[in-house]
Protein backbone atom coordinates (compact mmCIF):
# COMPACT_ATOMS: atom_id res chain seq x y z
CA UNK A 1 0.00 0.00 0.00
CA UNK A 2 1.47 3.53 -0.50
CA UNK A 3 -0.64 6.99 0.86
CA UNK A 4 -3.29 7.36 2.80
CA UNK A 5 -5.14 4.12 4.13
CA UNK A 6 -8.64 4.04 2.55
CA UNK A 7 -10.30 2.99 5.66
CA UNK A 8 -9.10 5.79 7.05
CA UNK A 9 -11.04 7.03 10.27
CA UNK A 10 -14.07 4.93 9.17
CA UNK A 11 -13.27 1.74 11.48
CA UNK A 12 -14.05 2.57 15.51
CA UNK A 13 -13.22 1.25 18.72
CA UNK A 14 -16.58 1.12 20.29
CA UNK A 15 -16.19 -0.79 23.86
CA UNK A 16 -13.40 -2.90 25.77
CA UNK A 17 -12.65 -5.00 28.79
CA UNK A 18 -9.64 -5.28 30.51
CA UNK A 19 -9.46 -8.65 33.09
CA UNK A 20 -7.56 -8.36 36.25
CA UNK A 21 -3.82 -9.42 36.20
CA UNK A 22 -3.02 -12.07 37.89
CA UNK A 23 0.57 -13.54 38.34
CA UNK A 24 -0.77 -17.43 38.75
CA UNK A 25 -3.99 -18.24 36.82
CA UNK A 26 -7.19 -19.48 39.42
CA UNK A 27 -9.39 -20.30 36.60
CA UNK A 28 -8.36 -21.81 32.32
CA UNK A 29 -7.71 -18.95 30.33
CA UNK A 30 -10.66 -19.42 28.23
CA UNK A 31 -12.76 -18.61 30.83
CA UNK A 32 -10.92 -15.21 31.89
CA UNK A 33 -11.18 -14.56 28.02
CA UNK A 34 -15.32 -15.39 27.83
CA UNK A 35 -15.55 -13.09 30.83
CA UNK A 36 -13.43 -10.15 29.73
CA UNK A 37 -15.78 -10.41 26.20
CA UNK A 38 -18.94 -10.95 27.69
CA UNK A 39 -17.80 -7.46 29.65
CA UNK A 40 -16.40 -5.50 26.48
CA UNK A 41 -19.23 -6.70 24.39
CA UNK A 42 -21.99 -5.06 27.21
CA UNK A 43 -19.48 -1.84 27.63
CA UNK A 44 -20.13 -1.47 23.31
CA UNK A 45 -23.48 -1.28 23.89
CA UNK A 46 -23.79 -4.70 22.19
CA UNK A 47 -25.61 -8.00 22.69
CA UNK A 48 -23.38 -11.07 22.07
CA UNK A 49 -25.27 -12.03 18.84
CA UNK A 50 -24.17 -9.23 17.79
CA UNK A 51 -20.59 -9.66 17.66
CA UNK A 52 -19.68 -11.69 13.64
CA UNK A 53 -16.12 -11.01 13.33
CA UNK A 54 -13.71 -12.46 15.83
CA UNK A 55 -10.06 -11.38 15.35
CA UNK A 56 -6.74 -12.34 17.54
CA UNK A 57 -3.54 -14.05 17.60
CA UNK A 58 -3.33 -17.10 19.62
CA UNK A 59 0.92 -17.32 19.26
CA UNK A 60 2.50 -17.29 22.18
CA UNK A 61 0.33 -16.89 25.11
CA UNK A 62 3.33 -18.03 27.14
CA UNK A 63 6.97 -19.08 26.22
CA UNK A 64 9.61 -21.98 27.52
CA UNK A 65 9.11 -25.44 27.14
CA UNK A 66 4.98 -25.24 27.45
CA UNK A 67 2.40 -26.76 25.21
CA UNK A 68 -0.39 -24.43 24.36
CA UNK A 69 -3.80 -25.75 24.89
CA UNK A 70 -6.42 -23.98 23.82
CA UNK A 71 -8.97 -22.47 25.83
CA UNK A 72 -6.96 -23.53 28.55
CA UNK A 73 -3.56 -21.51 28.29
CA UNK A 74 -4.38 -19.93 25.08
CA UNK A 75 -7.22 -19.31 23.27
CA UNK A 76 -8.01 -18.84 19.19
CA UNK A 77 -10.86 -16.93 17.81
CA UNK A 78 -12.66 -19.87 16.71
CA UNK A 79 -12.68 -21.56 20.14
CA UNK A 80 -14.27 -17.81 21.92
CA UNK A 81 -16.85 -17.88 19.19
CA UNK A 82 -17.94 -21.34 19.58
CA UNK A 83 -18.02 -20.80 23.81
CA UNK A 84 -19.79 -17.49 23.67
CA UNK A 85 -22.21 -19.55 21.60
CA UNK A 86 -21.89 -17.21 18.71
CA UNK A 87 -21.52 -19.13 15.06
CA UNK A 88 -19.62 -16.05 13.59
CA UNK A 89 -19.50 -14.76 9.96
CA UNK A 90 -16.08 -14.48 10.16
CA UNK A 91 -13.53 -15.37 12.45
CA UNK A 92 -9.73 -14.66 12.21
CA UNK A 93 -5.97 -15.10 13.57
CA UNK A 94 -2.48 -13.78 13.32
CA UNK A 95 -0.02 -16.09 12.34
CA UNK A 96 3.37 -15.24 13.62
CA UNK A 97 5.13 -12.16 15.37
CA UNK A 98 3.16 -8.95 15.88
CA UNK A 99 0.29 -10.61 17.41
CA UNK A 100 -1.40 -7.70 18.74
CA UNK A 101 -0.92 -5.15 15.68
CA UNK A 102 -1.27 -7.84 13.34
CA UNK A 103 -4.66 -8.76 14.37
CA UNK A 104 -5.95 -5.23 15.16
CA UNK A 105 -4.91 -5.00 11.38
CA UNK A 106 -7.03 -7.91 10.28
CA UNK A 107 -10.08 -6.63 12.87
CA UNK A 108 -9.59 -2.82 10.79
CA UNK A 109 -9.76 -4.76 7.98
CA UNK A 110 -13.03 -7.31 8.54
CA UNK A 111 -14.69 -3.94 9.02
CA UNK A 112 -14.02 -1.92 6.68
CA UNK A 113 -14.24 -4.70 4.11
CA UNK A 114 -17.92 -5.49 5.26
CA UNK A 115 -16.58 -9.10 6.31
CA UNK A 116 -18.18 -8.23 9.77
CA UNK A 117 -20.33 -5.58 11.20
CA UNK A 118 -19.32 -5.80 14.86
CA UNK A 119 -15.77 -7.53 15.62
CA UNK A 120 -14.21 -9.08 18.90
CA UNK A 121 -10.35 -8.79 18.94
CA UNK A 122 -9.13 -9.94 21.44
CA UNK A 123 -5.54 -11.11 23.45
CA UNK A 124 -4.90 -13.40 26.23
CA UNK A 125 -1.70 -14.03 27.77
CA UNK A 126 -1.09 -17.04 30.08
CA UNK A 127 1.24 -17.57 32.94
CA UNK A 128 1.52 -21.47 34.15
CA UNK A 129 0.44 -22.01 37.25
CA UNK A 130 3.55 -23.37 38.04
CA UNK A 131 7.17 -23.46 37.38
CA UNK A 132 9.80 -21.12 35.38
CA UNK A 133 7.87 -19.09 32.54
CA UNK A 134 10.58 -19.46 30.53
CA UNK A 135 12.86 -21.76 31.52
CA UNK A 136 13.42 -24.64 28.75
CA UNK A 137 14.62 -28.05 29.93
CA UNK A 138 16.09 -28.37 26.35
CA UNK A 139 19.61 -30.86 26.03
CA UNK A 140 19.97 -30.67 22.74
CA UNK A 141 19.08 -28.32 19.69
CA UNK A 142 17.87 -29.26 16.62
CA UNK A 143 16.32 -27.28 13.82
CA UNK A 144 16.97 -23.44 14.24
CA UNK A 145 17.57 -23.75 17.50
CA UNK A 146 20.77 -25.22 16.70
CA UNK A 147 22.71 -22.21 15.77
CA UNK A 148 22.59 -20.56 19.09
CA UNK A 149 21.12 -22.77 22.03
CA UNK A 150 24.47 -24.99 21.88
CA UNK A 151 26.63 -21.42 23.35
CA UNK A 152 23.80 -20.55 25.72
CA UNK A 153 22.14 -17.60 23.48
CA UNK A 154 18.82 -18.12 23.72
CA UNK A 155 15.57 -16.24 25.09
CA UNK A 156 14.55 -12.63 24.48
CA UNK A 157 16.45 -11.52 27.13
CA UNK A 158 20.06 -11.94 25.91
CA UNK A 159 18.37 -10.65 22.34
CA UNK A 160 17.95 -7.52 23.81
CA UNK A 161 20.31 -7.12 26.19
CA UNK A 162 22.61 -7.26 23.01
CA UNK A 163 20.63 -4.29 21.54
CA UNK A 164 21.02 -2.16 24.40
CA UNK A 165 24.38 -2.99 25.20
CA UNK A 166 25.55 -1.65 21.51
CA UNK A 167 23.10 1.63 22.44
CA UNK A 168 24.79 2.57 25.82
CA UNK A 169 27.99 2.01 23.81
CA UNK A 170 26.99 3.86 21.18
CA UNK A 171 25.26 6.91 22.56
CA UNK A 172 26.28 6.65 26.00
CA UNK A 173 22.89 5.81 27.83
CA UNK A 174 23.04 5.28 31.37
CA UNK A 175 21.48 3.59 33.82
CA UNK A 176 19.92 6.00 35.14
CA UNK A 177 17.92 7.24 32.00
CA UNK A 178 16.39 3.91 32.12
CA UNK A 179 15.72 4.21 35.72
CA UNK A 180 13.38 6.68 34.46
CA UNK A 181 11.77 4.61 32.43
CA UNK A 182 11.35 2.22 34.67
CA UNK A 183 9.91 4.03 37.54
CA UNK A 184 7.63 5.53 35.17
CA UNK A 185 6.18 2.87 34.14
CA UNK A 186 5.56 0.80 37.47
CA UNK A 187 4.67 4.29 39.30
CA UNK A 188 1.66 4.74 36.67
CA UNK A 189 0.75 1.01 36.76
CA UNK A 190 1.08 1.33 40.41
CA UNK A 191 -2.03 3.53 39.90
CA UNK A 192 -4.15 0.93 37.73
CA UNK A 193 -6.50 -1.32 40.02
CA UNK A 194 -6.34 -4.13 37.09
CA UNK A 195 -2.70 -4.23 37.17
CA UNK A 196 -0.43 -6.99 38.51
CA UNK A 197 1.67 -3.80 39.97
CA UNK A 198 -1.51 -1.65 41.42
CA UNK A 199 -0.17 -0.11 44.93
CA UNK A 200 3.53 -1.54 43.90
CA UNK A 201 5.59 1.61 43.12
CA UNK A 202 9.16 1.79 42.84
CA UNK A 203 12.24 4.38 43.59
CA UNK A 204 14.88 5.56 41.32
CA UNK A 205 17.14 3.80 44.21
CA UNK A 206 14.97 0.38 43.84
CA UNK A 207 16.10 0.14 40.19
CA UNK A 208 19.23 1.02 40.59
CA UNK A 209 20.10 -1.01 43.44
CA UNK A 210 18.65 -4.04 41.44
CA UNK A 211 21.42 -6.39 40.29
CA UNK A 212 21.87 -6.65 36.52
CA UNK A 213 21.19 -10.45 35.36
CA UNK A 214 21.58 -10.06 31.67
CA UNK A 215 23.98 -7.07 30.84
CA UNK A 216 22.72 -4.91 31.12
CA UNK A 217 19.71 -5.74 31.69
CA UNK A 218 18.15 -6.49 35.25
CA UNK A 219 14.70 -8.00 36.28
CA UNK A 220 12.99 -4.76 36.72
CA UNK A 221 14.09 -4.05 32.82
CA UNK A 222 11.86 -6.48 32.06
CA UNK A 223 7.66 -7.03 31.89
CA UNK A 224 6.50 -10.00 34.55
CA UNK A 225 5.15 -12.78 33.17
CA UNK A 226 0.77 -12.88 34.11
CA UNK A 227 -2.26 -14.10 33.12
CA UNK A 228 -4.44 -11.72 31.28
CA UNK A 229 -6.98 -10.76 28.93
CA UNK A 230 -7.91 -7.96 26.85
CA UNK A 231 -10.96 -7.46 24.62
CA UNK A 232 -11.42 -4.88 22.17
CA UNK A 233 -14.77 -3.82 19.98
CA UNK A 234 -14.58 -2.44 16.73
CA UNK A 235 -17.33 -1.28 13.87
CA UNK A 236 -18.22 1.14 11.44
CA UNK A 237 -17.69 4.96 11.83
CA UNK A 238 -21.16 5.13 10.86
CA UNK A 239 -22.63 2.18 13.31
CA UNK A 240 -20.37 3.68 16.17
CA UNK A 241 -22.70 6.94 16.16
CA UNK A 242 -25.72 4.73 17.41
CA UNK A 243 -23.41 2.96 20.44
CA UNK A 244 -22.82 4.50 23.69
CA UNK A 245 -19.11 5.50 24.14
CA UNK A 246 -16.86 7.90 22.14
CA UNK A 247 -15.65 6.09 18.98
CA UNK A 248 -12.20 5.81 18.78
CA UNK A 249 -11.17 6.29 15.22
CA UNK A 250 -8.55 4.29 13.40
CA UNK A 251 -6.99 6.49 11.46
CA UNK A 252 -3.89 4.29 9.87
CA UNK A 253 -1.06 1.18 10.74
CA UNK A 254 2.00 -0.01 9.77
CA UNK A 255 4.02 -3.66 10.68
CA UNK A 256 7.37 -4.60 10.02
CA UNK A 257 9.18 -7.83 8.90
CA UNK A 258 12.58 -9.64 9.31
CA UNK A 259 14.85 -7.99 6.41
CA UNK A 260 17.56 -9.76 7.27
CA UNK A 261 18.48 -13.48 7.81
CA UNK A 262 20.04 -13.51 10.95
CA UNK A 263 20.76 -16.21 13.64
CA UNK A 264 17.19 -17.00 15.93
CA UNK A 265 16.56 -14.05 18.13
CA UNK A 266 19.49 -12.47 16.90
CA UNK A 267 18.45 -9.05 17.13
CA UNK A 268 20.91 -5.98 16.36
CA UNK A 269 20.75 -2.16 16.81
CA UNK A 270 21.41 -1.62 13.07
CA UNK A 271 18.15 -3.40 12.17
CA UNK A 272 16.10 -1.99 14.47
CA UNK A 273 17.01 1.56 13.63
CA UNK A 274 16.46 0.88 9.80
CA UNK A 275 13.05 -0.97 10.04
CA UNK A 276 11.95 1.56 12.79
CA UNK A 277 12.32 4.43 9.84
CA UNK A 278 10.81 2.65 7.16
CA UNK A 279 7.52 1.27 9.11
CA UNK A 280 7.32 4.94 10.70
CA UNK A 281 7.47 6.66 7.25
CA UNK A 282 4.61 4.08 6.01
CA UNK A 283 2.56 4.44 9.37
CA UNK A 284 2.45 8.27 9.38
CA UNK A 285 1.86 8.28 5.25
CA UNK A 286 -1.08 5.71 6.24
CA UNK A 287 -2.23 7.78 9.33
CA UNK A 288 -2.68 10.89 6.75
CA UNK A 289 -1.21 12.91 9.72
CA UNK A 290 1.98 14.03 10.70
CA UNK A 291 3.54 13.38 14.04
CA UNK A 292 3.52 16.85 15.41
CA UNK A 293 -0.09 16.74 15.75
CA UNK A 294 0.54 13.48 17.98
CA UNK A 295 -0.32 13.99 21.87
CA UNK A 296 0.12 10.63 23.36
CA UNK A 297 2.00 7.91 22.23
CA UNK A 298 2.37 4.59 23.91
CA UNK A 299 5.78 2.59 23.31
CA UNK A 300 6.54 -0.87 23.77
CA UNK A 301 8.07 -1.78 26.55
CA UNK A 302 7.95 -5.59 27.67
CA UNK A 303 11.43 -4.69 27.83
CA UNK A 304 12.35 -1.41 28.83
CA UNK A 305 15.19 -0.61 25.99
CA UNK A 306 12.54 -0.78 23.48
CA UNK A 307 10.89 2.46 24.83
CA UNK A 308 14.11 4.37 23.26
CA UNK A 309 13.69 2.30 20.27
CA UNK A 310 10.27 3.42 19.59
CA UNK A 311 10.14 6.54 20.71
CA UNK A 312 13.56 7.30 17.84
CA UNK A 313 11.56 5.08 15.37
CA UNK A 314 8.75 6.50 15.59
CA UNK A 315 10.72 9.61 15.21
CA UNK A 316 9.60 11.47 18.57
CA UNK A 317 13.34 12.17 19.10
CA UNK A 318 16.36 11.76 16.86
CA UNK A 319 18.44 8.64 17.10
CA UNK A 320 20.45 7.86 20.03
CA UNK A 321 18.57 10.86 21.80
CA UNK A 322 15.73 9.22 23.48
CA UNK A 323 17.77 8.47 26.50
CA UNK A 324 18.29 12.52 27.13
CA UNK A 325 14.89 13.60 25.73
CA UNK A 326 13.70 11.40 28.83
CA UNK A 327 15.93 12.34 31.23
CA UNK A 328 14.56 15.77 30.32
CA UNK A 329 11.10 14.68 31.25
CA UNK A 330 9.99 13.76 28.05
CA UNK A 331 7.66 11.42 29.11
CA UNK A 332 6.63 12.24 32.57
CA UNK A 333 3.01 12.02 32.83
CA UNK A 334 2.61 14.62 35.27
CA UNK A 335 3.37 17.61 32.53
CA UNK A 336 0.51 18.24 30.73
CA UNK A 337 2.65 18.87 27.61
CA UNK A 338 4.55 15.35 27.56
CA UNK A 339 4.02 12.38 25.53
CA UNK A 340 3.45 10.57 28.88
CA UNK A 341 4.53 7.80 26.89
CA UNK A 342 4.09 5.33 30.18
CA UNK A 343 1.18 6.84 30.70
CA UNK A 344 -0.47 3.45 31.02
CA UNK A 345 1.51 1.69 32.88
CA UNK A 346 2.68 0.16 30.02
CA UNK A 347 4.13 -3.96 30.16
CA UNK A 348 6.63 -3.12 32.89
CA UNK A 349 3.92 -1.57 34.69
CA UNK A 350 0.97 -3.67 34.29
CA UNK A 351 2.29 -7.52 33.81
CA UNK A 352 3.35 -9.15 30.22
CA UNK A 353 0.48 -8.77 28.18
CA UNK A 354 1.98 -7.97 24.73
CA UNK A 355 0.76 -4.19 23.99
CA UNK A 356 -2.45 -4.34 25.73
CA UNK A 357 -1.83 -1.61 28.25
CA UNK A 358 -0.53 0.77 24.73
CA UNK A 359 -3.62 0.20 22.83
CA UNK A 360 -6.27 0.46 26.00
CA UNK A 361 -4.28 3.47 27.32
CA UNK A 362 -4.80 5.26 23.82
CA UNK A 363 -8.31 3.82 23.84
CA UNK A 364 -9.21 5.33 27.26
CA UNK A 365 -7.60 8.36 26.86
CA UNK A 366 -9.48 9.44 23.07
CA UNK A 367 -12.65 8.27 24.60
CA UNK A 368 -12.15 10.31 27.65
CA UNK A 369 -12.47 7.38 29.95
CA UNK A 370 -9.29 7.32 31.76
CA UNK A 371 -10.37 8.79 34.93
CA UNK A 372 -7.74 10.27 36.64
CA UNK A 373 -5.07 10.00 34.42
CA UNK A 374 -7.06 11.82 31.79
CA UNK A 375 -5.14 13.97 29.72
CA UNK A 376 -6.15 16.47 26.74
CA UNK A 377 -5.56 14.35 23.73
CA UNK A 378 -6.82 14.08 19.98
CA UNK A 379 -3.81 12.05 18.20
CA UNK A 380 -2.29 8.91 19.92
CA UNK A 381 0.15 6.85 18.14
CA UNK A 382 1.03 2.75 19.91
CA UNK A 383 3.49 0.22 19.34
CA UNK A 384 4.00 -3.05 19.95
CA UNK A 385 7.05 -5.59 19.95
CA UNK A 386 9.75 -4.50 17.50
CA UNK A 387 10.11 -2.62 14.34
CA UNK A 388 10.59 -5.40 12.13
CA UNK A 389 8.37 -7.76 13.89
CA UNK A 390 6.02 -5.68 15.71
CA UNK A 391 3.86 -2.82 14.82
CA UNK A 392 2.81 0.58 15.35
CA UNK A 393 -0.88 2.49 14.30
CA UNK A 394 -2.34 6.10 14.65
CA UNK A 395 -5.99 6.13 16.86
CA UNK A 396 -8.12 9.55 17.21
CA UNK A 397 -11.26 10.91 18.91
CA UNK A 398 -11.25 14.22 15.82
CA UNK A 399 -11.36 12.15 12.77
CA UNK B 1 32.71 -24.58 29.17
CA UNK B 2 29.82 -26.75 30.76
CA UNK B 3 26.86 -26.26 28.75
CA UNK B 4 25.71 -29.69 27.47
CA UNK B 5 23.34 -28.48 24.98
CA UNK B 6 24.51 -30.64 21.90
CA UNK B 7 23.16 -29.53 18.45
CA UNK B 8 21.74 -31.59 16.31
CA UNK B 9 22.61 -32.00 12.76
CA UNK B 10 20.55 -32.09 9.96
CA UNK B 11 21.02 -32.03 6.24
CA UNK B 12 21.26 -28.29 5.71
CA UNK B 13 24.06 -28.20 8.77
CA UNK B 14 25.36 -31.24 8.98
CA UNK B 15 28.84 -29.84 6.93
CA UNK B 16 29.29 -26.90 9.38
CA UNK B 17 29.07 -29.41 12.28
CA UNK B 18 31.67 -31.56 10.83
CA UNK B 19 33.68 -28.52 10.38
CA UNK B 20 33.07 -27.68 13.89
CA UNK B 21 34.19 -30.88 15.14
CA UNK B 22 37.90 -30.41 13.19
CA UNK B 23 37.82 -26.76 14.51
CA UNK B 24 37.07 -25.21 11.63
CA UNK B 25 34.90 -22.65 10.34
CA UNK B 26 33.02 -23.39 7.50
CA UNK B 27 30.10 -20.73 6.04
CA UNK B 28 27.60 -21.44 3.70
CA UNK B 29 28.63 -19.89 0.01
CA UNK B 30 25.43 -19.97 -2.83
CA UNK B 31 26.50 -21.33 -5.36
CA UNK B 32 23.97 -18.93 -7.89
CA UNK B 33 25.18 -15.51 -6.41
CA UNK B 34 28.37 -16.82 -4.84
CA UNK B 35 27.48 -14.90 -1.34
CA UNK B 36 27.62 -15.91 2.21
CA UNK B 37 25.30 -16.76 4.30
CA UNK B 38 24.95 -18.16 8.29
CA UNK B 39 22.85 -20.14 8.96
CA UNK B 40 22.21 -21.84 5.64
CA UNK B 41 18.26 -21.32 4.59
CA UNK B 42 16.00 -23.62 2.29
CA UNK B 43 16.61 -20.61 -0.33
CA UNK B 44 19.80 -18.18 -0.76
CA UNK B 45 18.44 -14.97 1.89
CA UNK B 46 20.62 -12.53 -0.84
CA UNK B 47 19.57 -13.98 -4.31
CA UNK B 48 16.38 -16.04 -3.74
CA UNK B 49 17.51 -18.94 -5.45
CA UNK B 50 15.13 -21.93 -4.93
CA UNK B 51 18.66 -23.97 -5.80
CA UNK B 52 21.57 -22.51 -3.44
CA UNK B 53 23.07 -25.46 -3.68
CA UNK B 54 26.01 -24.14 -0.87
CA UNK B 55 28.84 -24.66 -0.85
CA UNK B 56 30.98 -24.74 2.18
CA UNK B 57 34.34 -22.76 2.37
CA UNK B 58 36.48 -22.25 5.35
CA UNK B 59 36.55 -18.32 6.47
CA UNK B 60 39.32 -17.17 8.97
CA UNK B 61 36.98 -16.06 11.68
CA UNK B 62 38.26 -12.88 12.66
CA UNK B 63 36.21 -10.27 13.82
CA UNK B 64 34.92 -7.06 15.45
CA UNK B 65 32.85 -7.18 18.65
CA UNK B 66 29.63 -5.34 17.58
CA UNK B 67 27.80 -5.84 20.90
CA UNK B 68 27.80 -7.98 23.74
CA UNK B 69 26.51 -9.59 27.45
CA UNK B 70 27.04 -11.45 30.28
CA UNK B 71 24.98 -14.00 30.94
CA UNK B 72 24.26 -14.07 34.75
CA UNK B 73 20.62 -16.31 34.90
CA UNK B 74 19.92 -18.31 32.17
CA UNK B 75 16.66 -20.32 30.82
CA UNK B 76 18.96 -22.79 29.77
CA UNK B 77 20.28 -25.40 32.93
CA UNK B 78 24.20 -26.78 32.59
CA UNK B 79 25.94 -23.82 31.86
CA UNK B 80 28.79 -22.61 34.11
CA UNK B 81 27.65 -19.17 35.31
CA UNK B 82 28.58 -16.13 34.53
CA UNK B 83 29.61 -16.57 31.00
CA UNK B 84 29.96 -13.36 28.34
CA UNK B 85 28.77 -14.10 24.63
CA UNK B 86 29.84 -11.61 22.07
CA UNK B 87 28.24 -10.91 18.76
CA UNK B 88 30.86 -11.16 16.42
CA UNK B 89 30.79 -9.38 12.31
CA UNK B 90 33.88 -11.14 10.70
CA UNK B 91 36.33 -8.97 8.73
CA UNK B 92 35.76 -10.85 5.38
CA UNK B 93 32.00 -10.93 5.46
CA UNK B 94 30.67 -8.14 7.38
CA UNK B 95 26.87 -9.06 6.54
CA UNK B 96 27.71 -12.41 9.04
CA UNK B 97 27.59 -11.58 12.68
CA UNK B 98 27.67 -14.77 15.11
CA UNK B 99 27.06 -15.10 18.59
CA UNK B 100 29.79 -17.18 20.97
CA UNK B 101 31.01 -16.94 24.45
CA UNK B 102 34.41 -15.04 24.88
CA UNK B 103 36.35 -17.52 26.50
CA UNK B 104 38.40 -14.78 28.16
CA UNK B 105 35.74 -14.50 30.88
CA UNK B 106 33.09 -12.56 31.91
CA UNK B 107 34.57 -9.76 33.42
CA UNK B 108 36.55 -9.57 30.10
CA UNK B 109 36.77 -5.44 29.95
CA UNK B 110 35.16 -4.28 25.99
CA UNK B 111 34.27 -1.75 23.76
CA UNK B 112 32.97 -1.85 20.37
CA UNK B 113 34.84 -2.83 17.58
CA UNK B 114 37.79 -4.83 19.44
CA UNK B 115 39.20 -7.38 17.98
CA UNK B 116 38.29 -11.10 17.98
CA UNK B 117 39.37 -14.54 16.52
CA UNK B 118 37.98 -17.52 16.22
CA UNK B 119 38.42 -20.48 18.66
CA UNK B 120 35.67 -23.43 19.66
CA UNK B 121 34.27 -24.65 23.14
CA UNK B 122 34.58 -28.61 22.95
CA UNK B 123 31.32 -29.68 24.14
CA UNK B 124 31.51 -33.17 23.53
CA UNK B 125 33.73 -35.44 22.31
CA UNK B 126 33.54 -34.52 18.66
CA UNK B 127 31.04 -31.94 19.17
CA UNK B 128 32.14 -28.10 18.90
CA UNK B 129 30.95 -24.82 18.83
CA UNK B 130 32.03 -21.61 17.27
CA UNK B 131 33.63 -19.41 20.42
CA UNK B 132 35.83 -16.14 20.63
CA UNK B 133 38.67 -14.84 22.13
CA UNK B 134 40.33 -11.59 22.27
CA UNK B 135 42.69 -11.14 19.21
CA UNK B 136 46.35 -10.85 20.16
CA UNK B 137 45.42 -13.21 22.79
CA UNK B 138 44.93 -16.67 21.31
Amino acid sequence: MSGTFEARNKVAIVGYAQSQVVRRPTEPLGVTTIRTAREAIADAGLKPQQIDGFAASALMPTSGGHEAQDGISTVSPAWLAEHLGIEPAYAVGFQGHGQLTGSLTLAVNAVASGAADYVLLHRALHNPPAGKYNDNPMTEAAGMMQWCAPQGFFGGLPAIAMVYTEYCQRYGATREAMAHVVTEARNNGAKLPWSYWHGKPITTENYLAEPVIVDPMCRLDCDIPVQGVGVFILTSAERAKDLPNKPVYMSGYANGYPQRHRLPLHWTLDDMEEAGQALSARLWEAAGISREEINLVQPYDAFSPFVYIWLEALGFTPLGEAHRFILDGGIDASRPNSIAALSGGGAIGNGRLHGLPQLLECYLQLSGRAGQRQRNVSNAVFSYSAPYFGGAAVLTNTP
Amino acid sequence: MTGHILPVPDEMSAPYWDACSRHELKLAHCSQCAKVTHPPDVTCPNCHSIEPDFVWKQVSGHGRVRSWTVIRQSFLSGFELPFLLVDVELDDHPDVRLIGRLIDGADTPLTLGDAVTLTFDDLAPGVAVPAFVMAGKS
